[in-house]
């Protein structure tokens, strides 16, 4: 498996620069805190109106929808600065990351109208509706199903651990649209995208473990949606949504969930001029830096319109690990009393990283499921 | 990866499938070296890839090593391909001529003076000359003057003790601090390169093994846990791919570090999950894994180690300002 080397150009450069240099002054100017996990627990509506404001929200995007026509590798760079800076960019995140590119691969050109100028100006949030009460690595057994109707579909039944719908406007809802059947269950699935204030939704939270508000049930009790918000193809959602998968799995969020602890463990090993720390630390960066090269190689190729779907679960089942590890090598480096109120920045990080960590390998494909898919991919060839 | 060296590596290539068999790579075992693959080498000018045109070379430079380096590793080819290329890559890099008879190197800082004993050398046996890098100099030692005791390391390669009354001395230069760094670079990354070949076919051999292998009625890639010992290896492998390449663009020596590093990390895992998808074959001489396995656990304490790059490390890492800013300018 041999995937592209990427180097940045100078104007990539310049543009980090930039990015970094926005991001520390609304650090300094306290708009938001750095915060381990930030891309997908830190939900700030008014930041991502800052971000959408500097023109960083679906920069990748054709210029005839609003985008900017910038690079994979930009918003890469964008991604990237954003995570080591731990920002609040959780509200807008998925769809920036998904909706978009789904829309524009298979969306209608009414959708894309409708959507893509909202959401690129942070004014339109996406949810995901994948997993269900009995649907969990086995997705394609959802029984959320949609009845056809004059002018639409009714739909009726529940998605659950569903990231951030409480803040966000729509959900692209992954249901039946035809019969359950056992024998073809990938069959009759269809995307569409769902109003979250229409009459019949109700959303209701389940706590994270930090406390936090993240996950949510999302019930459908005949909730109508017009035949226009239906996402490509009837019939065609199980292949529309793994062509979102590479996107979801191979990205830097995937390394660097717990960036900010690694970089505060940095700053303390110096402050005590502990050179053995440094040098068992360093084992954390390498691992970092031979995970970039993959997932930067993945977005590359990702640029070019190849196929890397076996690259992208290896980026996300070893990234996460990854990041799972840093704060229990930490601990052991540098003394540490985790605490959500904690003043000092290290045992902070610390337990959100700490209580954050399980969620890691679970979410967006379990490694066990990722493992499978590896090993199915590799065995074939 | 340049036209040139496509056309190399794919000749290199052919040759390592015709001349490094099972049975040529055991016969190192009892101290026979492949020369017939060294005379092909030789015929064919693959060993001049990375000479410059002045001295009858290929003009290569060391990301081509690199690349026949990863080859080095894949068929574990029993014959000092990377030592006395490098040597000769070296010496140029340093201003001296290279050898066409076979040569060898050794990093010794300790070692300012050539006389007395030095240990681990590669290939000596078989070598005319030995390109001994020092603290502060570079020697080119005249061998055939040495007394060689024959030694090995855990692969049954040659690592020789070469003695000496009084070393013949060819050729010496003065190395600067810098130029130092720069060598031990190009040594680490070639070691490296050899590694990850090694990795990759450790990877590609367990691969294979689980789709011939039945037991319980069917292959054993089809059970949940062999699965999980396939898809990290192929991480593995995918990892140490991209690490080789990603050093050869530029050779900076933080990434040789983080390289060096993980690769060490990876060797630990690769032969861990391969010799148990392999089971009792695996750790026989019927089978050829060892070859690879054993050559990853001798490589990785050879030369600069994980060790020494994790100091290093740390030293630079006092150095610097800010963490994210100095890991994303390379």
């Amino acid at each position: 498996m041999k995937l592209p080397v990427v180097q940045f150009t100078r104007e990539q450069q310049a543009f980090r620069l930039k990015v970094r240099a926005f991001l520390q002054q609304h650090l300094k100017a306290g708009t938001f805190q750095t915060k381990c996990d930030s891309w997908l627990s830190g939900s700030d509506s008014a930041f991502s109106k800052l971000i959408a404001a500097q023109g960083w929200i679906g920069m990748t995007w054709p210029k005839h929808y609003g985008g900017a026509e910038r690079s994979t590798i930009e918003r890469y760079i964008l991604t990237e600065e954003f995570l080591a800076a731990g920002a609040p960019v959780a509200a807008h995140w998925f769809a920036d990351r998904q909706t978009g590119p789904l829309l524009l691969r298979f969306g209608t050109e009414e959708q894309r109208q409708f959507f893509l100028a909202k959401i690129i100006q942070g004014e339109c949030f996406f949810a995901i509706g994948l997993s269900e009460p009995n649907s969990g690595s086995d997705l394609a057994s959802v029984r959320t199903k949609a009845e056809k109707v004059e002018g639409g579909w009714l739909v009726n039944g529940a998605k659950t651990w569903t990231s951030n719908a409480h803040d966000a406007h729509y959900m692209v809802t992954l249901v039946r649209t035809a019969p359950y059947d056992e024998q073809h269950k990938h069959k009759g699935l269809s995307q569409l995208i769902i109003d979250l204030h229409a009459p019949g939704v109700t959303i209701t939270p389940i706590p994270y473990l930090t406390g936090e508000r993240h996950f949510n049930d999302v019930f459908f009790d005949n909730v109508f949606v017009p035949d226009s918000m239906v996402v490509g193809t009837l019939g065609n959602g199980w292949a529309q949504g793994l062509a979102e998968l590479a996107f979801e799995r191979s990205g830097p969020e995937r390394i660097l969930s717990t960036f900010p602890l690694l970089n505060e463990l940095i700053v303390e090993l110096k402050k005590a001029h502990d050179i053995a720390g440094l040098a068992t630390a360093s084992k954390l960066l390498a691992e970092m830096w031979s995970l970039r090269n993959l997932s930067l190689g993945v977005a590359q190729v990702l640029e070019e319109g190849g196929e890397v779907a076996i690259p992208a679960a290896l980026v996300k089942s070893i990234g996460t690990k990854f990041e799972q590890k840093i704060p229990e090598i930490a601990r052991l480096l540098v003394r540490a009393y985790p605490s959500l109120q904690a003043e000092r920045a290290f045992d902070r990080y610390m337990a959100q990283s700490i209580l954050h960590a399980p969620g890691f390998t679970i979410r967006g494909g379990t490694s066990e499921v990722l493992y499978g898919i590896v090993a199915k991919g590799v065995v074939a060839q | 990866m340049s036209e040139m060296l496509e056309i190399v590596s794919d000749v290199f290539e052919k040759m390592c499938k015709d001349f490094v068999t099972k049975e040529t790579v055991d016969l190192l075992e009892e101290g026979q070296w492949a020369s017939a693959l060294w005379q092909q080498l030789e015929d064919n000018e693959l060993l001049k890839v990375a000479v410059t045109e002045q001295h009858g070379g290929a003009n290569g430079d060391i990301a081509d090593l690199l690349a026949l380096y990863q080859l080095v590793g894949y068929y574990s080819v029993p014959a000092p391909v990377l030592e006395h290329t490098l040597a000769n890559f070296i010496l140029e890099a340093v201003g001296l001529t290279p050898y066409s008879t076979v040569t060898t190197i050794l990093f010794d800082e300790q070692y300012d003076k050539a006389d007395g004993t030095m240990h681990h050398v590669p290939w000596a046996r078989v070598a005319q000359q030995l390109v001994l890098v020092a603290k502060k100099q570079l020697m080119v030692i005249d061998l055939s003057q040495a007394t060689i005791t024959q030694a090995t390391n855990l692969a049954a390669e040659p690592r020789d003790t070469v003695s000496f009354q009084q070393a013949g001395i060819i050729a010496q230069v003065a190395l600067s601090k810098q130029q130092l760094q720069q060598l031990i670079s190009y040594s680490t990354a070639a070691k490296l390169a050899a590694m990850s070949g090694a990795l990759d076919k450790a990877f590609q051999l367990t691969v294979r093994y689980s789709k011939e292998r039945e037991q319980f009625g069917r292959p054993i890639h089809r059970f949940q846990l062999i699965q999980q010992h396939i898809a990290i290896l192929a991480g593995e492998a995918a990892i140490a791919t991209a690490a080789i390449e990603n050093i050869a663009h530029g050779m900076e020596r933080s990434e040789i570090a983080f390289a060096s590093i993980r690769l060490d990390e990876a060797s630990k895992i690769v032969a861990t999950s391969a010799h148990q998808v392999h089971a009792a074959i695996g750790v026989t001489y019927e089978h050829s894994l060892q070859h690879y396995t054993r050559r990853l656990w001798a490589w990785r304490d050879e030369g600069f180690t994980a060790h020494y790059w994790q100091n290093q490390l740390a030293q630079e890492l006092l150095q610097i300002e800010d963490l994210w800013a100095w890991m994303t300018t390379k």
